[in-house]
Formats: C-alpha cells, structure tokens, sequence
C-alpha cells in the first residue's frame, strides 16, 4: 500500500522536486507566489493580502490554513489590527515595520520571526497564521491554532465504576493539559518532538523530573530520535518502533486513554508518550503485572482490590488454559477426572463426531469469526449477529450433535474470561497463544501444556521494557515491591512509591534492536 | 562465559529446585524405615560436598572450573579432566533426561514413544537455556512459587484426609545403622546432593560482594531441601508403609492418589506431574547449562548459546541409548555399584578433594 502511494507521489505533477529555498527573499510576491507554488494552489491556503500603514502603504499578507486555525483570532486579532494600523511608516519599512508589528500591534499570545522557509511551511502547516511585509526579507508566525476537536467525552475503553469520567481526545495539547490538571507540580517536564517525514506527527514525552530515572528517559528519547518513518498515525506506529521485543506476543508498552492513569503511572516514575492524532497514550516501562491493574483497584478498599486482582489472574489463566486443559483431560487424562462428571461427559460426548481438539477448535474458531464479524458492524446489525450466534451456532450445533454441551460451556467460559481481563492488549495474547495450547493439550496432553508453558514463562522472563525485567517484581523477586502487584495493601502502608523503576534494576536489553521503519 | 548476573536468592532456588527434583524417587528405601534419616546423613555429606565445592570457588571465584583445573594441573591435564568433567555432565543429563521421560511413559502415557516425551524436554529445555543462566534463574522463581503453593496444599489435603500413620515408621532401626550409614553414602549422598557440582559451572556467575553470603544461602538451600526430602519420605512411609513404598517406584505418587476429600477432590495425579515437570526441567536445564558453558570456557567458544542445539541433541539420543529399558536403567545405571565407584565416588568426590588440596598447596 506505502508503495503504491510512493509510486502515485513520484508521477504526479504536483510534486516539485526542486527543494525549497533556504530563507525567504524580501519581495513579498517573490514570497507568495512560492507559497502558491510549493502547496499547489491548494484551495484551502487562505492568502489575504493588505496594506498597513499611511502614505507609503506597505503592502503586506496573512497566509493561514483554514480548517485548522481559530478563524476568529486571525480575524480580530490580525487582519482587523493590521488594517487599523495607520502609523507613518516612514523609512523604517521592511525590517523594522516587521519588528514592531510583532511588539506593538498583534494581540496574539505566541508570535515569532522566521526567516527559513521550512520552519514556515510546518508552522503554517500546523496552524499558525503567517504575516509576511513587503520589503523584510522575516516574516511572523502568530499562534492561532484552533479548528474543531472532539470535545472531552468519557473513555470508551477502560471505563470505570469509580473515577473521572474523562478520556483523552486526539488532541495531544488537550490531552496533557488533562495531565496537568492532575499534577500541579514544576517538575512534571514535557518533551516534544516531530516525527514522520510526511505526516509531522507532533510526539510529546511527560515525565516527572526527579521521579523518573533518567536513564529511561534517556532510553525512550533515543528510540523515538531512532525512528525514521514517513508517517504516524496512530500510537501503535509508535509503539511498534520503540518496543524492545518485536517477535513476542505480549506487549511491552502500555496504553491508556485515560488521564487518571497517566498520571498514576507518571508518579511511579514512568514516562508518558503522548501522540497528536489519538486518544491512546504509551507508557514506559511496562511490567506484565501492570496489565491486570485497572484504575478502580486503587479507589476501592483494598480488600476488595485485591480479591478482584486475584481473580482477573485466575480469569487470565481460564482464557489462556480453559480449552486446552478440557481436551488434555478427555484426551490423555481420563483417571483425573472424577468418576460421575466423567460419565456425564462421555455420555455427551457420545454422539459427536469429531475428536475433542477439533470440537475445540471448531467452537473456538466459530467464537473468533463472530466476535470479528460483531467488531465491526454498525449497531444495528451488530444485534443480529449475536442472535444468529448466540441461537444457530449454540443451541443448534449442540442439538445436531456436532458438538457436546460440555465444550459449549467451556469455550463460552473462555470467551466471557478473555473479556474480563482488563486490557485488551493482553487479552488478545491470551486468545493467541490459546490455540497454541489447544495443539500442544491435543498432542501430548498435561504434558504437552506444561510445556508450553514453560516455554512462555521463559520467553515472559527473557522480556524486558525499556531495560526493567517484564515479571518484576515476582522474576527477579523483590519482595518490597509487592505490595501493588496482585495484592493491593492499604494506602496508609505503603510507606513509599515503588522501587520498580529505580535505576538498579535497569539493564542492558540483549533483544534491544535499532529499529527504524523504512516505508 | 557470558555476560550474566543472578543474585543470591536466585541461586538458593535453582539450588532447592534442583534438589527437590528426585522428591518423586524413593529416595535411600534400602534404609527401610529409617529412610529419612538416611536422607539427613547423605544431605550432612551433602553440606561437606558443598564446602569443598565452595572452597575450590573462594581460591578462584572468577573462572569457570574447567579454567582453574588447567590452573591447578597445568594445561593439558587440566583439559584433559575438564573435558572428562564435561562428558561426565552430559551423562548426568541424558540419565535426568531418561528417568523424566520413563516417569512420564508410566505415570501418562503408556503407548507414546519414549523419544517423543525426551524430544519435548530438550525442546523446551532448550529454547530456555539459549536464553542465558538470568533467564532460567528468573523462571525458577516463578515456579518456585508454584512449587510452595503446590506442597504446601498437598500436605494440608494429606492431613485433612488422615491418612498419616506414625505407627507405619517403627521400628526406626529394622536395618541397623551400619546399613542406614551404608545407604546414605553409596545412594543418598551422590543422588541428589553430590550432583551439585554442576553448580560449580554457575558459582561464577552470582552477583556477590562476598563469598560468605554465597556460602550461607547454598548451606540453606542444601538444609532445607534435604529436610524436606527426609520430610516427604517420612510423609511416604507413614501412609502406606515400608512394604509398598520399597516395590513402588513412584511412592509420592501413590501418597498423593490417597488423598480424597468431599468425594472430589481425589487422583490428584496433576499435582504429582507438575511437580514431576517442574523438577525434571530444572534439573536438566540447570546440568545442561553447565555443560554448555564449560564447552564453551574450554574450547573457547564466544556464544555458549549456539552450543545447546547440538548439545542438546547428543544428550538426547543419549538418553535414548543408554539403556533398553526401565529396569536396566534402574538397576544397571541408578543403584549399580560399578556406576558408584567409577564415575560417581571419582567425580563428585575424590577428584574435588584433590583439587583442593593442589589448590590449597599452590595458594599458601
């Protein structure tokens, strides 16, 4: 697809290979007749022309993007300033004019003067008006971003029983102002970088000085200076290049929209990744515990919070072994299960057809193309499909005897529990990694699970995020830290934030490669 | 060697994995109903094993074995017994591999091929150890965890069922001491306890500012598992009695398929295979690190992790040949006296010791 738009970029008449000058001349239609040329005539490139000043009238221009600028400011605050302004220009046209415009007559909070062509075309770009004046080889560029947003609505992940109701929007300044918000505090320091050849994406890293340890942070900036894509548009482009392991099925980066645990998360010394364009914002580093936290465990008593964790560990392993451990059972394992529930099920199983693992499979492939097929659809029909799933595929399957009662239940287990895990990002493992298992169950039975595993916990222990081992704190065992991982102890005995992140836990990653992306 | 650390916890785990591995086997039954207290005798040799394996460590805490032997006995001796060292540890892995693989085939799966349940080992075994000592230490505290949880509710379910009967170990002394001394040191002292000396492979390795430390967490990990063998056994013969617990090959196994509660909570056989699992993969793993890492400290080889596959292959057809079938295995390698005194005695005791006096003499 990249290719396709590369090859259509290349043939285009559009397209000017020449490069753009360095710095802008002081004839203002030498000026604006490259704008008009480097962004084709594009309609949307609003040039206002005027002329300020009395006997000599200088002639100057507003160039601005619409769509993506706050019309009312470049009309009140610009253009109506710059034509009231009635001063004699005298000899000071040109250059000195240009500096007084900027310090006298533009009400606009940010303004600078740019003499390089490529600074003024990602202003302009990024919504900035720009103010050019015949005879000064500068021109200005007011801040007047705006245009229309999404306003502040509540997350549609992650939602909670209690706790603020407001998610991130894609607006990457609303989001960290959202963070701000949270943290009153000087320290909370803000980075920002520009990534994508084509697209500009605005990137921001948010950290709290002094909390966060710099060698993270050091290690998220050189991965995101690393990066060399044409475009971002989505935290998952991110997220894809920064993360340390790429061939692993579980995510080494965590994602949220909500600000509440952005800031949590900034106060146990992690460091934010905020995208312009998306709601979802990385955090770094990630530990595997991490992903069974949600934000109401930390508002609700901690009894409560820590029966709850215990049992979304419990729901992980049901959606992860739930299958495989039925067919290992009715496959190899007879002996173990007890006697008048093995001959209800043998008495079910009777009439199928098939052999447990494709019984297994057959449902659970069944399950995925449903839940693809709802994803997706609008609402309306999305109704239909669960009719046609929840009655044909079930109750029929079963009366026709394709499939015993049984492996209906276990498998509608497995689906409810993969929904129960708190993030997504570790469900979707979960449901991976579980046909994996299904096959290993099916070859060698207990055997064959236990296997696989080992070979997973391995491959979990050999991960790391951003130089912290992903198990900690259970692997390598930092008994101080327990007390935020499947427990929750009360807030008045956590004598201290966690240690996790501190600096001697970090270490070289041996499975760390320079990633860079070339489209 | 390569580049890794593990701490000292670490290493107490991987020590208590390691030796809690044979807690299926009926470990020193020719004591009879003294089993446990020949368990405790061998595991006191145990300690005495370990301190000579620690010393050799404190002269040279910085290289691999296979480099201070060619230190202590010049160089081409000194390759010489590294190398019989390494062959010496590929044989203990191919045994470990073996009795895994003949537990299984009995305990599960009656018709699988022998080579299928090995091959799966050696696969998972293998993907592991490439990843380096950090990472099976790091898996090991995982699954201790496991471990905990699994003794500790099987012990609560062998009490609850009161299927305990102290009355099942007396008479103490049936054999009289001279065979209980005699057991603990021709079975119990080499299996398990003498094979630590595949953890003078990975002494190098743990991340300590002083040897002392080093010295009290393997003194503990070796304490506290030879307790709880001795316990387990103790466990064994008190619920079904020395009779069936010397024909049973498996007598844990037999123990845990007694419990019974509610009417459901009965033939909690999963509970003997993780274990099973869990111990066989440790064990093998942790001996098949030290042969790859001494392969690689001897012929200098930079990636130790490019040695396991082949590695890893040799031992498992070796595990396949070294005998035609559970009884020779048992009694021509397990308990044969000609196994005793020319490969274990020389390898895990004699050799050592003389190393150390070499070494005691060239260090005064």
């Amino acid at each position: 697809m990249f290719s396709f738009f590369e090859h259509s970029k290349k043939t285009s008449k559009n397209y000017s290979p020449e490069p753009l000058p360095k710095t802008i001349k002081s004839s203002l239609s030498d000026n604006l007749a490259l704008l008009k040329q480097k962004t084709g005539k594009s309609p949307d490139i609003i040039i206002r022309s005027l002329k300020i000043g009395n006997q000599p009238k200088v002639k100057a221009a507003v160039v601005y993007v619409s769509g993506i600028v706050d019309t009312q400011t470049i009309n009140e605050f610009l253009i109506e300033v710059l034509i009231n302004y009635k001063e004699k220009p005298g000899n000071e046209a040109g250059q000195e004019l240009i500096e007084k415009i900027a310090e006298e007559v533009v009400s606009v909070g940010s303004i600078k003067t740019e003499t390089e062509w490529s600074s003024l075309f990602e202003s302009l770009l990024s919504g900035n008006a720009l103010i050019f004046i015949d005879g000064a080889a500068k021109a200005l560029t007011a801040g007047t971003k705006g245009g229309e947003k999404r306003a502040i609505q509540e997350p549609s992940t992650q939602s909670t029983v209690r706790g603020s109701r407001e998610g991130f929007t894609e607006s990457m300044e609303t989001n960290m102002a959202m963070v701000r918000r949270i943290i009153k505090n000087p320290n909370l320091w803000i980075e920002s970088i520009k990534i994508g050849n084509q697209t500009r994406t605005d990137v921001s890293i948010m950290y709290i000085n002094g909390s966060a340890e710099s060698a993270v942070i050091e290690e998220v900036k050189k991965r995101l200076k690393k990066i060399k894509i044409d475009s971002i548009l989505e935290s998952g482009y991110i997220e894809q290049l920064i993360e340390d392991q790429t061939m692993s099925p579980f995510p080494t980066l965590y994602y949220t929209e909500r600000p509440d645990i952005v800031a949590g998360n900034l106060l146990e010394g992690r460091v934010a990744v905020f995208i312009n364009g998306t709601p979802f914002t990385l955090l770094a580093p990630a530990v595997f515990v991490q992903f069974f936290q949600a934000s109401d465990d930390y508002y609700t008593r901690f009894d409560i919070a820590t029966a709850t964790r215990f049992l979304r560990a419990f729901i992980f392993l049901i959606s992860l072994l739930g299958p495989a451990t039925f067919v290992a059972a009715i496959t190899y394992h007879h002996e173990m299960i007890p006697t008048t529930l093995l001959i209800v099920i043998a008495a079910q199983r009777e009439s199928v057809p098939f052999p447990a693992i494709f019984e297994a499979l057959i449902m659970e492939v069944t399950f995925e193309i449903l839940r693809e097929a709802g994803l997706r659809l609008p609402k309306a029909i999305g109704s239909t499909v669960s009719i046609v799933g929840g009655l044909v595929v079930g109750q029929a399957a079963v009366q026709a005897g394709i499939v015993s009662p049984t492996m209906l239940i276990i498998v509608a287990i497995t689906a409810i529990a993969s929904f129960a895990t708190p993030s997504f990002a570790v469900a979707i493992s979960a449901r991976l990694l579980r046909f994996a298992f299904m096959i290993c169950a099916a070859s060698l039975g207990f055997y064959g699970i236990m296997l696989a595993l080992f070979m997973m916990v391995a491959h979990l222990c050999s991960l790391r995020s951003f130089g912290i081992p992903y198990m900690a704190p259970f692997a390598p065992f930092m008994p101080g830290n327990l007390g935020d991982t499947l427990v929750r102890i009360p807030w008045w005995s956590m004598k201290k934030k966690t240690q996790l992140m501190n600096h001697k836990n970090i270490q070289e990653s041996k499975n760390k490669k320079s990633q860079s992306l070339k489209t | 060697m390569e580049k890794a650390q593990i701490n000292l916890y670490q290493l107490f785990v991987l020590l208590v994995l390691f030796e809690l591995s044979t807690i299926l086997a009926p470990l020193g039954i020719a004591a009879k109903q003294a089993a446990w207290l020949s368990i405790l005798i061998g595991m006191i040799g145990g300690l005495v094993l370990f301190l000579v394996y620690y010393r050799l460590y404190c002269y040279y805490p910085d290289v691999m074995p296979t480099e201070y032997m060619q230190i202590l006995l010049g160089r081409f001796l000194g390759s010489v017994l590294a190398f019989l060292y390494i062959l010496y540890f590929l044989y203990l892995a191919a045994r470990v591999l073996r009795n895994f693989g003949e537990m299984l085939l009995i305990l599960a799966y009656p018709v699988t091929p022998l080579f299928i349940l090995n091959a799966g080992l050696v696969v998972v075994t293998v993907y592991t150890v490439r990843k380096g000592i950090e990472v099976l230490a790091r898996t090991g505290e995982l699954f201790a965890i496991v471990i905990f949880f699994l003794a500790a509710s099987s012990l609560l379910l062998i009490v609850l069922t009161g299927l305990i009967k102290v009355t099942n170990l007396q008479p103490m002394m049936e054999v009289g001491m001279g065979k209980i001394l005699e057991t603990a040191f021709s079975e119990t002292l080499m299996i398990p306890f003498g094979e630590l000396i595949v953890f003078t492979m990975i002494f190098p390795y743990v991340n300590v500012n002083h040897s002392k430390k080093l010295r009290k967490a393997g003194l503990m990990a070796i304490g506290f598992s030879g307790i709880v063998l001795a316990f387990t056994m103790a466990i064994n013969i008190s619920v079904m009695g020395v009779s069936i617990v010397s024909r049973s090959p498996f007598p844990l196994l037999s123990t845990i398929r007694s419990i019974e509660i509610a009417g459901f909570l009965e033939r909690l056989d999963v509970y003997f295979m993780m274990v099973l699992i869990i111990g066989g993969f440790f064990k093998f793993s942790i001996i098949l690190y030290g042969a790859a890492t001494g392969t690689a400290d001897l012929f200098k080889i930079k990636e130790t992790s490019r040695l396991i596959y082949p590695l890893g292959f040799i031992v498992l057809m070796f595990s396949l040949a070294m005998a035609s079938s559970y009884p020779e295995h048992t009694y021509k390698i397990l308990h044969s006296d000609a196994v005793l005194f020319t490969t274990s005695i020389p390898f895990l005791v004699v050799i050592p010791i003389m190393l150390l006096v070499i070494a005691f003499f060239k260090n005064r």
